[in-house]
This record gives structure tokens, C-alpha cells and sequence, in this order.
């Protein structure tokens, strides 16, 4: 007698098949998107080296409401991104200073504070002098 | 007594005659304090004889009864009827494996990865074995959370990485692993972590985390995979840096 036996199969949507994954593969995504964060940017200085004309052209592009939309949707899943592996520092802490882990919320919270700081300090340095 | 009925719609899987797995639905009497590992006996025992599916211990101790029971995978002997969403009880094969019969997989491939990370403690020297190896409580403390998996697989089930790519040596084998390189008794953190530091070893691993939701015994094979990654990128900066230094 042949015995056959059923392949094995990863379910198709599996994403969808509980918060957890789709949360997982929202922070994939925002992975890409912090990658085509960086083309835009990128794509900026091509536009600047170009001369005024064509940087104004670029900037007005951005402003335009579907580009505006759309920043907003990429913008979420870049926050997302960050605030998601935040949460993650704290559930894998291969270096522990203290005897017994630190709960995760508080990694999460000392790494959020850190996070606006240094934002801050970015920003300042950008904006402070105007 | 039973003071009513419950639905069990379970997977069923002929390997005589292939095809794809169906659902057969079976009304069994209910009690709110049986775990869905008591519906399958009363099915194989009153209703249907043919239903195949694992288990021994009944007591979270042997890790064979896991299922995907209403799509997560749990340890059948540890869930219980009422705790289900209202409604029937679905009971599905582990995902991700081969599918013998029924509820029943094939984990073959699960032991030759389990073995790749010799599980074990490997020594260089057992020298003098009439000699106690003494190990102090806070010794222990450093592998016990690992060293309590039953090797259910229900990390595996729970694993889209190791849906995708079969070859992934996964959350199980990975917690072992460091259980045993955690052990001050052992000497074969190199040949594990040479294992383990590849495509198909922890570099696979997206942390998705979902294996260290689903386990029963809060194993965290999860952060076990993030520690390894990190002992094994030390070790590799170690040997660029100071060639010849330490193993562990
Ligand atoms: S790590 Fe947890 S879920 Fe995975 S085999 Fe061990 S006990 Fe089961
Ligand atoms: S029957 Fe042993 S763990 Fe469930």
C-alpha cells in the first residue's frame, strides 16, 4: 500500500490570521518605506544640484495633496517601524545591566526618551539659529 | 455530567488515499472542565475509532498532543473547551509540517535539527567522572528558562519563517542551543554557534516573535534567537580582533 503523505504548508494570509503578524509585517513594511524615505531624499539632492528652478519644481511636487497623503501613510509606517523595534529592545536583552531584566515597557520608555532627545537635538541644530 | 454538547470540526488526513485534508464534524457531550485532548478520546473512543492524533503525559509534560486548535497551535492536553471562542472547536494538524494522519505530523525534520545543535553537554575533557561537577543555583539560573522546553513544536507552527524556508533550524532547536552553551559544564559553544551563525540559522530569523507567544512553557525561544545573534557577532568582532581568544 502507498502511503502518501501531505506536504507541509505555510498558510496563505498567514499575516492576517492574528494582530501579532499583521503588527510584524506593518514593521516589515516600514522597513521598505524608510528605504524609499531615503530615495526621495536622495532624489531631493539630485533636484538641488540641478539648480533652483528644478528644486522648486520638486518641492511643489511634494506639496501637491496625493504626495502629501501619501508622506502621511509612509510617514505612519516609518513611526511604526521605530516604535515597533523599540518595544523589541526590551523583549531581547542580550546585555543586561541590571541582575534581572529590565521589564520591556521601561527599555521601550528609556529608549522613546532617548528618541525625542536626540530628535530634538537634530532639529535644533537644523532650526535653532533661525 | 454533562449538561450539553460542543462541535468538534477536526482535520482529517487519508495517507492510503491522498488527496487533500477534510474537515469531519462530530457533536460530543460537553463538561467545563475537559480540555480538548478529552473531545479527541471521546471521539476515538465512542464516535470514531479511526481518528489519529498524539498524545501520552496529558499533563504538559511530554510535548506530543500539539494541534492548531482554533488556528493557534496549542498543547490539546492544556486547553481548555471553555476557554474557546463560543462555537465549534476547529482541530487542525501543526502548520508547517507533513501532514501522516490526520493530527498527526511528521517531525523528523524537526529531530535532525534538534541533533545539528548537539543538545547535549559536550565536553573537550570528562576527566575524572567519580567527580561531581558542582554547579551553584545562579549557574542554573542562567539556562533553566531554556532548559524547560518540551520540544511540542508549537514554536515551529507558530514560525512564517519556517513556513517559508523549511530549512530555517528554528526557534526550538535555537533555544536548546543556548541552553547548553549557557551551561558551565560545557564546552561546545563553538560547534553550536558554527551551526547556528549561517543563512539557515539564526540570520534567518525575522523576529516575528510569535514562537515565544504560543509556548507553553515560556521557553522564549524568541529572545533566545536575539542573544544568540548577539554571542555570535561578539565571538566573530573577538576573532577579528584578538585572534586566539577565548571559546565561550
Ligand atoms: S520552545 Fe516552547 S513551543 Fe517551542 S518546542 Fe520548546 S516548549 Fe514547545
Ligand atoms: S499529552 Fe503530554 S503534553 Fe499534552
Amino acid at each position: 500500500m502507498t502511503v502518501h503523505e501531505y506536504p507541509a504548508r505555510r498558510r496563505r494570509v498567514w499575516w492576517l490570521r492574528n494582530r501579532r503578524y499583521l503588527a510584524f509585517q506593518l514593521r516589515e513594511a516600514g522597513g521598505v518605506v524608510c528605504a524609499l524615505y531615503g530615495l526621495i531624499l536622495l532624489n531631493m539632492l539630485i533636484q538641488l544640484r540641478d539648480g533652483e528652478s528644478a528644486y522648486a519644481a520638486f518641492l511643489n511636487l511634494l506639496r501637491t495633496p496625493p504626495m502629501l497623503y501619501l508622506n502621511v501613510v509612509l510617514f505612519a509606517l516609518v513611526l511604526w517601524h521605530a516604535l515597533t523595534w523599540f518595544m523589541l529592545i526590551g523583549k531581547a536583552q542580550p546585555i543586561q545591566f541590571t541582575r534581572e531584566p529590565l521589564p520591556w515597557k521601561v527599555v521601550f520608555g528609556i529608549n522613546v526618551l532617548l528618541w525625542i532627545g536626540v530628535s530634538g537635538a537634530v532639529v535644533y541644530l537644523i532650526f535653532g539659529g533661525m | 455530567m454533562a449538561d450539553s454538547e460542543v462541535v468538534f470540526r477536526v482535520s482529517r488526513y487519508r495517507p492510503e488515499s491522498g488527496g487533500r485534508p477534510t474537515f469531519q464534524e462530530y457533536r460530543i457531550p460537553y463538561r467545563s472542565d475537559m480540555v480538548v485532548l478529552d473531545g479527541l478520546n471521546y471521539i476515538k473512543d465512542h464516535l470514531d475509532p479511526t481518528l489519529t492524533f498524539r498524545w501520552s503525559c496529558r499533563m504538559g509534560i511530554c510535548g506530543s498532543c500539539g494541534a492548531d486548535v482554533n488556528g493557534r497551535p496549542r498543547l490539546t492536553c492544556g486547553t481548555y473547551i471553555r476557554d474557546m471562542r463560543k462555537g465549534a472547536v476547529t482541530v487542525e494538524p501543526l502548520s508547517n509540517f507533513p501532514i501522516l494522519k490526520d493530527l498527526v505530523v511528521d517531525f523528523d525534520d524537526f529531530l535532525d535539527k534538534l541533533a545539528s545543535v548537539r543538545p547535549y553537554i559536550v565536553r573537550k575533557d570528562w576527566g575524572d567522572l567519580s567527580k561531581e561537577y558542582t554547579q551553584y543555583p545562579e549557574d542554573v539560573d542562567a539556562y533553566r528558562q531554556q532548559s524547560l522546553c518540551i520540544n511540542c513544536m508549537l514554536c515551529y507552527a507558530a514560525c512564517p519563517v519556517f513556513g517559508a524556508s523549511p530549512e530555517f533550524v528554528g526557534p526550538a532547536a535555537s533555544a536548546l542551543a543556548l541552553r547548553y552553551i549557557r551551561d558551565t559544564r560545557d564546552d561546545g559553544a563553538a560547534e553550536r554557534l558554527a551551526r547556528l551563525n549561517t543563512k539557515t540559522g539564526i540570520w534567518e530569523c525575522t523576529f516575528v516573535g510569535e514562537c515565544s507567544v504560543v509556548c507553553p512553557k515560556e521557553v522564549d525561544p524568541a529572545a533566545a534567537i536575539q542573544t544568540l545573534k548577539f554571542l555570535a557577532t561578539t565571538r566573530h568582532m573577538r576573532r577579528l580582533l584578538m585572534p586566539g581568544s577565548a571559546s565561550r
